[in-house]
C-alpha cells in the first residue's frame, strides 16, 4: 500500500511539474511574441524574423516615428520579399521604431481573434482567404482616413493619391478606409509558344474563342481549366467581363451587384453571359479535373499543357515561376466574351492596405504608407512580385514580367473598358461561387443561378 | 492451439485462408498510403507531375526534408503537442476519476442530475464553445498559451472529461465492494480508501481512458488553430495545416510530403516501441468497462 | 452504495459530505467554467445578430432560428451528416467486428501484428490524414486513379472530390480508414472477456463459427457494441467538420456540406458568428435526439442463451 501511495505522490508531482512548465510557457509567451522565443532552441531557424540591421545608419531619422509598430500582411502569390525589403528600409530610416511582423498564409485566421478582442495590429494588408475589407469596414475595425489621405504626401514629397491607378475606395459619403496597394487584372492566360507552335489563333472575341477551343479540343488538349475549389477565379476571369460586355459595355452592372441592387443579377446581360458559359460546358471545353482542385493544382496542369487556357489573375506568372517549363511563355487576354469587334473588358482587382481603428501607433502606420507609395517602390514591387502595384510607374525599363507589361498596355488602351474596382460581400461571393460550380456541373440552370443570386442579394439588403 | 473438438478442420482451414487474404489486403490499405507519403516526399515537382504516383523517385530529393525542416518548427510542434497532451490527459484523468468514483459509489441528492449533465455534455459541438472559450481565456490572460489550451482540452467542450467520467463510472461499478468495506473497518479514511484501494484497482480503466483521451488531444485541430497564434506554440495538427496552406501558394509537393513524413516518423517510432502498452492498454480497460 | 452504519463516530456524516464535495467540486467548477459557461454563452449569442468582428451586437430574438428554417443549405447538410453517421456506423462496425472476431476466434499467430497495424491510422493526426487523402484522390497526381487505370483500357480520370455525386462518398473511406482500429480493439477486448468454456461447449454441440458468433459472441459483446455505435454517432456529428474542411470545404456547391463545417463557414468565413452559434445549437439538439433514439433502438436483452 505504501508503495502505491508513493507512486501516487510521484504521479502528482509529475502532474504539478507539467502544469508548472506549461504555466511557464504561457506566462513567458505574452511578452516575447515580438521575437521568436529563444527557449525553443531545437528550431533555431526562423524565417519570419525582423530585419537584422536594426542599428545601422542613423542619419535622416524622423524623430516622430518611434515605438512599437505592428504590421499584418498575408503572404500568398506575391511572396514576402517585397515586404521584407520595405520593412528593412523603413527600419533604416527610422531606427527607433520597433517593427513586429505578423505574416503568413494563414495570418487572417490567426489574427482574427486579436481584431475581435480590440487588440489589432497597426497596419494591415488585406488579402487572401479569410479577409474581406468590406466586412472590416462594416465591423468598424478600420480607421477613417478620408481627411488624412487627401493631404498626405509620400516620402518623395508627391501627393499620396496623385500617382495611384485606382483611387481609395469610397465607402459611401466620401469616406475612405483603405488604399489599394496592389492593382491587377483578371483574364484568360495561355501559352504563347504552344499557340504559335500549333498554329492556333489567340482569341480576340467570343467567336474566335469558340473556334480555337474547338481546334484545341480536336488536338486532344482540354481547352479550359479552372480552379474548382475556389470558383472566384472563373467568376473573375470569365463571368464578370461577360456581364459588362453583354451590358452594352457598361460596367455599372458590377457596381450594382456590389450594392446588392435588385435585378442586378437577373437581367439580360447576366442571362446571355451564362448562356455562353453553358455553351462552353456543353461543348466539353472545361476540363473535368477542374472541380475540387486548388489554384496551384489547376495552374500546374495548365503549365503541363494538359489544358490550354485558364482564368486567373496577373499574379499567376510569379506564383508559378519555379515550375514554368522551358519554352513556356505566358500570354494574357483580359476578356473573351465580347462580340466580334467589341471592346475588350478588363476586370481589375485590388488588394488594400488599411490602418486599424484601434491602432496603437497610427503615426508609424501612416509613415509606412507614405514610405511605400512611391514610384521607386512600385517598380520594386513589379520586379519582386511580377505584379502591379497601384502606382503609375514606368515599368518598361524595369524587370517586370511581360504579362504585367501586356496588361499595362491594355489598361492604357482607350479601346479597353476598365471596369471599376468592386467586391461582393462574403455571402454573395459564396453564393456566386456555389451557383457557378453548380451551373458548370449541370445541377442548376442559368435561370436558377440568377434566382439564387437575387435571393442572396435580397437577403443582404 | 485449441485442439478441443474441431468439427470441420478442412472448412476451418479454408476460412482461415480467406480471412488471412482479407487481413493482408487491409494491411496493404492501411500501410500503403503511409509508404506512398514517404515515396512522394523524395520527389520533385517534375517527378510528381509525371502522373506515375507508383514509381519510386528516379533521383531522391532528400533536400525536401531540409527545406521543410528549416521552415517549419517541428521540434517545437512536438514539444508543444507532448506537453499539452500529457498535461490535459493527466488533469482530466484526475478530475474524472474522483467524480466517477463518487458517482459510482455514493448516493446523494442530485447524483442522477449530475451524471446526466456530464453525459449530455458529450454532445456539445466543439465548435459551439470556440468563440466563448476564446474570450474566456483572454479574460483569464491565458490566450495564446499552452496552459490555456491544456485547460480547454481537459475540461472544455472537446468532451474528454465527460467521456472519462462515463467510462470510469462503469468501471468502478464493476469493482467488488468487499475491499472497501474491509478497509473501512480497518479505519481507513474515505480518501485513503480511494487512493490506496480504488485507484490502483482501476488503473486498467484509467489507462484505457488515458489513451483514448490522449489520442483525441493529440489530433485536435480546431481549438488549437483558434486559441494559439504564435508559430512557436503550434501543436502538430496546426503546424501541418499551416504548412499545407503555405505549400499551396508555392506548389511544393515534395516538401509538403516531407513535412507529413517528419510529423509521422516520431509517432511511428513511439508507437512501435509502445504498441503493446497502447493497444494492450486500450483492451485491458475496455474488458471491464 | 456503501452503508457504513457500523461506524458510530461522531461527525461521520459531516466528513462524508466533505469528502463527496471535495471530490466533486473541483471537477464541477472547472467543468462549469470551461464547458457550461461556453455553452450558455453560445446559446445567448444565438439570439443576437453579430458578425463576430464589431463591438456591438443587436438582439434579434428568434431571428437566427427563423433564418435557420429558411436556409436551403441546412437540409442538405443534415442529410450529409446522417449519411456519414449511417455509413460510418455500418462500415466501421462491420469491418471492426470482422477483424476482431477473425483475430480472436480463429487464433491466428499473427494476431499481435495485425492488431498493431490496424490500429495504426488512429495515431496519425487528422490533418495528416486529410492532406494525404486529398492527394490520393487527386485526379491526375493521386494513386487511386493511377491504380484503377491498371485495370482499364483508358486511363481513369475520375474527379473524386469534385464530382457532385461522388464527393460525399469519397469522404467515407478516409473516415472509415481512420476509425476502424480503435473500435476493433474495443470489440477484441470484450471478446477476450468471454469465457472460452462457452465456445468449447458450443463446439461440442457442433455449432459452426457463424453460429458461435450469433449465439455467443454478439449477445455477449452487445454492450460494447452499443457503446461503440453511440460513440461513432456522437463523434461523427461533432467531428466530421475536420475532414470536410481539409478535403472539400463543403463543395462542390454544398454537396459535402455538413452542419459542423457550415457552422465554421458561417461563423468565421461569412462573418455571421451568431448564426454559427445557432447552427451549433441545432447540432446539439440533433445529437441528443439521435442518441436517445439510438439508446432505445439498441436496447436488447444482453444475453440470449
Amino acid at each position: 500500500m505504501n508503495m502505491k501511495l508513493r507512486k501516487k505522490a510521484t504521479g502528482g508531482m509529475a502532474l504539478l511539474l507539467v502544469l508548472m512548465s506549461l504555466a511557464g510557457c504561457g506566462g513567458g509567451a505574452k511578452e516575447t511574441t515580438t521575437q521568436p522565443t529563444p527557449e525553443t532552441k531545437s528550431t533555431a531557424q526562423t524565417d519570419t524574423d525582423k530585419p537584422k540591421e536594426e542599428t545601422k545608419d542613423t542619419q535622416g531619422s524622423d524623430p516622430k516615428v518611434t515605438g512599437d509598430f505592428e504590421i499584418q500582411y498575408f503572404v500568398g502569390g506575391y511572396g514576402d520579399s517585397w515586404w521584407k525589403e520595405m520593412l528593412g528600409e523603413f527600419q533604416k530610416k527610422y531606427p527607433d521604431v520597433k517593427i513586429k511582423e505578423s505574416a503568413g498564409s494563414q495570418i487572417n485566421d490567426q489574427m482574427k481573434p486579436r481584431w475581435i478582442q480590440g487588440n489589432p495590429p497597426d497596419l494591415v494588408y488585406i488579402d487572401g482567404a479569410g479577409s474581406n475589407e468590406t466586412q472590416m469596414v462594416k465591423d468598424d475595425q478600420l480607421m477613417d482616413i478620408s481627411e488624412w489621405v487627401k493631404q498626405a504626401k509620400n516620402v518623395d514629397g508627391e501627393a499620396l493619391t496623385a500617382p495611384l491607378i485606382a483611387p481609395p475606395q469610397d465607402y459611401g459619403g466620401g469616406k475612405n478606409y483603405t488604399i489599394p496597394l496592389v492593382f491587377g487584372s483578371w483574364g484568360t492566360f495561355y501559352d504563347e509558344s504552344l499557340f504559335k507552335e500549333k498554329g492556333w489563333d489567340v482569341p480576340k472575341d467570343w467567336d474566335s474563342f469558340l473556334a480555337v477551343s474547338e481546334k484545341i479540343k480536336a488536338a486532344g488538349i482540354n481547352p479550359y481549366i479552372h480552379t474548382g475549389k475556389y470558383p472566384y477565379y472563373i467568376v473573375g476571369g470569365l463571368l464578370n467581363s461577360g456581364f459588362v460586355s453583354e451590358n452594352g459595355d457598361n460596367p455599372q452592372i458590377l457596381k450594382d451587384q456590389e450594392a446588392n441592387k435588385e435585378g442586378s443579377f437577373k437581367n439580360d446581360a447576366v442571362a446571355k453571359t451564362l448562356k455562353k458559359v453553358v455553351e462552353m460546358r456543353d461543348k466539353g471545353f472545361f476540363d473535368n479535373a477542374s472541380f475540387g482542385i486548388t489554384h496551384t493544382d489547376s495552374q500546374m496542369l495548365f503549365l503541363q499543357h494538359k489544358d490550354a487556357m485558364i482564368p486567373n489573375g496577373l499574379w499567376v506568372e510569379n506564383e508559378m515561376k519555379k515550375d514554368v517549363p522551358q519554352g513556356f511563355k505566358f500570354g494574357f487576354i483580359p476578356s473573351v466574351m465580347q462580340k466580334p469587334g467589341g471592346k475588350v473588358v478588363a476586370i481589375p482587382y485590388t488588394s488594400n492596405i488599411a490602418i486599424a481603428k484601434k491602432a496603437k501607433n497610427p503615426d508609424a502606420a501612416k509613415a509606412f504608407i507614405e514610405f511605400i507609395f512611391t514610384k521607386k517602390e512600385a517598380v520594386r514591387w513589379a520586379e519582386l512580385t511580377g505584379a502591379l502595384m497601384n502606382v503609375k510607374a514606368d515599368l518598361d525599363s524595369s524587370g517586370a514580367s511581360d504579362v504585367v507589361k501586356t496588361a499595362m498596355k491594355y489598361f492604357n488602351d482607350p479601346a479597353t473598358i476598365v471596369a471599376p474596382v468592386f467586391k461582393l460581400n462574403a455571402d454573395l461571393e459564396q453564393t456566386e461561387n456555389d451557383a457557378t460550380i453548380a451551373l458548370l456541373q449541370k445541377t442548376i440552370t442559368p435561370e436558377e443561378w440568377m434566382d439564387r443570386m437575387e435571393k442572396a442579394a435580397a437577403k443582404s439588403r | 492451439m485449441n485442439k478441443a473438438a474441431r468439427p470441420k478442420p478442412a472448412g476451418l482451414w479454408i476460412s482461415k485462408t480467406v480471412v488471412r487474404v482479407l487481413l493482408l489486403l487491409w494491411t496493404l490499405i492501411v500501410l500503403y498510403p503511409v509508404f506512398w507519403t514517404f515515396i512522394t516526399s523524395l520527389k520533385n515537382n517534375q517527378q510528381v507531375m509525371l502522373g506515375k504516383p507508383w514509381d519510386f523517385p528516379s533521383v531522391m530529393h532528400f533536400e525536401n526534408y531540409a527545406n521543410v525542416w528549416s521552415r517549419a518548427h517541428f521540434g517545437s510542434y512536438f514539444m508543444n503537442s507532448i506537453l499539452v497532451t500529457a498535461g490535459s490527459t493527466i488533469l482530466s484523468l484526475a478530475l474524472a476519476s474522483t467524480t466517477a468514483y463518487i458517482l459510482a459509489r455514493y448516493s446523494f441528492k442530485g447524483r442522477g442530475v449530475l451524471y446526466f449533465i456530464y453525459i449530455a455534455s458529450m454532445m456539445i459541438p466543439t465548435t459551439l464553445g470556440l468563440i466563448p472559450l476564446f474570450f474566456l481565456l483572454n479574460d483569464m490572460h491565458l490566450s495564446n498559451s499552452l496552459l490555456g489550451l491544456t485547460l480547454v482540452y481537459s475540461v472544455g467542450t472537446i468532451g474528454i472529461l465527460p467521456l472519462g467520467i462515463f467510462f470510469l463510472v462503469g468501471f468502478y461499478k464493476t469493482l467488488p465492494k468487499e475491499l472497501e468495506e474491509a478497509a473501512t473497518i480497518d479505519g481507513s479514511s474515505l480518501s485513503g480508501i480511494f487512493l490506496r484501494i480504488m485507484l490502483p484497482l482501476s488503473s486498467p480503466g484509467m489507462i484505457t481512458v488515458g489513451i483514448m483521451n490522449a489520442l483525441t488531444v493529440w489530433n485536435e485541430y480546431i481549438m488549437a488553430t483558434v486559441l494559439i497564434n504564435d508559430p512557436m506554440k503550434y501543436t502538430i495538427p496546426v503546424g501541418i495545416a499551416v504548412m499545407q496552406g503555405e505549400m499551396q501558394y508555392r506548389t511544393e509537393w515534395g516538401p509538403l510530403f516531407a513535412g507529413l513524413s517528419i510529423s509521422m516518423i516520431p509517432v511511428i517510432v513511439m508507437y512501435v516501441i509502445y504498441q503493446r502498452q497502447i493497444t494492450g492498454g486500450l483492451t485491458a480497460g475496455a474488458l471491464k468497462g | 452504495m456503501i452503508k457504513l452504519n457500523n461506524k458510530p463516530k461522531a461527525g461521520y456524516a459531516a466528513r462524508r459530505r466533505l469528502f463527496i464535495a471535495g471530490f466533486l467540486l473541483p471537477t464541477f467548477i472547472l467543468f462549469s467554467i470551461f464547458t457550461i459557461y461556453p455553452l450558455l454563452r453560445g446559446l445567448y449569442l444565438s439570439f443576437f445578430d453579430w458578425s463576430g468582428g464589431s463591438e456591438t451586437m443587436n438582439f434579434i430574438g428568434f431571428g437566427n432560428y427563423k433564418d435557420l428554417l429558411d436556409d436551403e443549405v441546412i437540409p442538405g447538410a443534415i442529410k450529409n451528416d446522417y449519411f456519414l453517421v449511417f455509413w460510418k456506423v455500418i462500415l466501421i462496425m462491420l469491418f471492426a467486428t470482422f477483424f476482431a472476431v477473425s483475430l480472436t476466434r480463429l487464433k491466428l499467430k499473427e494476431y499481435g501484428l495485425y492488431r498493431v497495424i490496424f490500429f495504426f491510422p488512429n495515431i496519425i493526426s487528422v490533418s495528416v490524414i486529410g492532406v494525404l487523402w486529398s492527394f490520393i484522390y487527386n485526379p491526375h497526381l493521386g494513386f487511386l486513379n493511377s491504380f484503377l487505370s491498371l485495370f482499364t483500357q483508358k486511363s481513369v480520370d475520375t474527379n473524386w472530390l469534385g464530382d457532385s455525386h461522388l464527393a460525399m462518398w469519397s469522404l467515407l473511406p478516409p473516415s472509415v480508414w481512420a476509425g476502424i482500429g480503435f473500435y476493433m480493439l474495443l470489440i477484441i477486448a470484450s471478446i477476450l472477456g468471454i469465457p472460452s468454456s462457452l465456445y468449447e461447449a458450443a463446439s461440442m454441440d457442433g455449432a459452426g463459427q457463424w453460429k458461435q458468433f450469433t449465439k455467443i459472441t454478439l449477445p455477449l459483446i452487445w454492450e460494447q457494441f452499443k457503446t461503440s455505435i453511440i460513440h461513432i454517432v456522437i463523434t461523427t456529428l461533432n467531428g466530421s467538420f475536420i475532414i470536410v474542411k481539409l478535403m472539400t470545404d463543403g463543395g462542390p456547391d454544398n454537396h459535402t456540406q455538413v452542419l459542423g463545417y457550415y457552422l465554421y463557414q458561417m461563423g468565421f468565413k461569412q462573418f455571421h458568428l451568431s448564426y454559427g452559434a445557432t447552427i451549433g445549437v441545432l447540432i446539439l439538439i440533433l445529437s441528443i435526439i439521435t442518441t436517445l433514439i439510438l439508446q432505445r433502438l439498441l436496447r436488447r436483452d444482453t444475453i440470449e442463451m
